[in-house]
């Protein structure tokens, strides 16, 4: 009876243990994101110290239709000689831009199985990447410069698709807010060196006649950090001097 | 104010690096161009997302107070700038991208400090 409890029990524990690997096998299968990632850089040029891989090339003209070209250039025309743009007054760029333009200013990756926070540190933005359960309903979610994410594994690689975006026409990728941009993230490594690639695809036939395909690879920065982003001093300080001028006139 | 010769303006982008900034526009600053100026401090502020520095400047065409833009708070502590490194009363060399309309001041991608300290702006970065 002894025996045949201590074999019911040891069985019982093998199953579970089984059962425990299962439950945990898609984790442990899945790539660790995790890190500082900073825009990549061929060696070749890392050694000569600037340009190479994270320098842009000429870009390729976006297949705006009319109606999308004439918005953007009445926006172009409106801050033309200014010096104006979001970011100079503190406004995230909002995806793709954050995305493809992050590495410039190093951006953070923060995994769990529920949910990937990317924070690129210009301007603090900070994406979530939500997962199976953390999901909300579609007619829950506010738009937004970088929309809501999604994601999802195929195997090695991770798939975000964000939608619920806002009309942007102050980027270098402008778009309506009916586009829906998929991202496909792979690790590799490459001369010793860990390396992220994203490939971006933005569909959006409000504002394109063809999908928009973009790749932007990083390199991990091994114990790296972000630094924190606050950007309204300025206003807060001419705020103040306001106060003084006004403080200091005699009163009536 | 004076025009960096072309060796030191070679050697100061490579050392500066390239100060195109996507953040901030190049429409009112010049930065195919790198002009030194000497000055003395009045007033520092290292912030997001430009920081800015106004400088006594004495030359040909007199004493007055040039106020310069230049890259964020972190852009500039990347680039080497630590706290304390720049104080109202120092003498400080600098390196600007100029107006584009002629008028004093620009946007700064680079300095030399007080006590020697070289910093250069990665305009690479935004």
């Amino acid at each position: 009876m002894l025996r045949g409890t201590r074999i019911f029990l040891f069985a019982l524990a093998a199953v579970e243990l089984a059962g425990l690997a299962i439950a945990q096998t898609p984790a442990a299968k899945t790539p660790d994101l995790t890190g500082v990632w900073t825009t990549y850089r061929a060696p070749a040029a890392q050694a000569g110290g600037r340009g190479g891989g994270g320098a842009r090339g000429a870009q390729p003209e976006l297949p705006l239709r009319p109606e999308a070209r004439a918005k953007i250039q009445e926006y172009q025309k409106l801050v033309a000689g200014t010096g104006d743009t979001p970011g100079g007054y503190c406004l995230g760029t909002g995806m793709p831009g954050s995305m493809m333009g992050s590495g410039g200013y190093p951006m953070e990756i923060i995994q769990r199985p529920d949910q990937v926070t990317i924070i690129y540190e210009a301007h603090n933005e900070i994406r979530r990447v939500y997962f199976g359960g953390r999901i909300i309903p579609e007619g829950d979610r506010l738009s937004e410069r970088n929309g809501y994410s999604t994601g999802r594994w195929e195997g090695n690689t991770l798939v975000v698709e964000t939608t619920k975006l806002d009309e942007q026409v102050d980027q270098r990728y402008p778009h309506s807010d009916k586009a829906r941009i998929v991202e496909r993230y792979t690790l590799s490594e490459e001369s010793g060196q860990k390396v992220l690639t994203a490939q971006m695809t933005m569909t959006d036939p409000a504002f394109y006649t063809a999908p928009v395909a973009e790749t932007k690879k990083w390199s991990i920065v091994p114990n790296g950090f972000l630094m924190t982003y606050e950007c309204n001093e300025p206003g807060w300080l001419h705020r103040l001097e306001e106060l003084r001028t006004k403080s200091s006139q005699p009163t009536k | 104010m004076r025009t960096a010769s072309a060796a030191l303006a070679i050697v100061l982008i490579i050392f500066f690096g390239m100060p195109a900034t996507a953040h901030h526009s190049a429409a009112l600053q010049d930065f195919t161009k790198q002009v030194e100026m000497d000055g003395v401090v009045k007033s520092w502020h290292i912030m997001n997302p430009h920081g800015k520095l106004i400088i006594q400047v004495t030359d040909a065409k007199g004493s007055r107070a040039i106020e310069l833009e230049t890259h964020s708070r972190n852009n500039v502590y990347r680039a080497g700038y630590r706290d304390g490194m720049i104080k109202a009363g120092d003498k400080i060399k600098t390196y600007i991208a100029p107006n584009r309309d002629g008028s004093d001041g620009g946007y700064l991608v680079g300095f030399v400090t007080a006590a020697g300290v070289k910093v250069g702006l990665d305009a690479a970065r935004r």
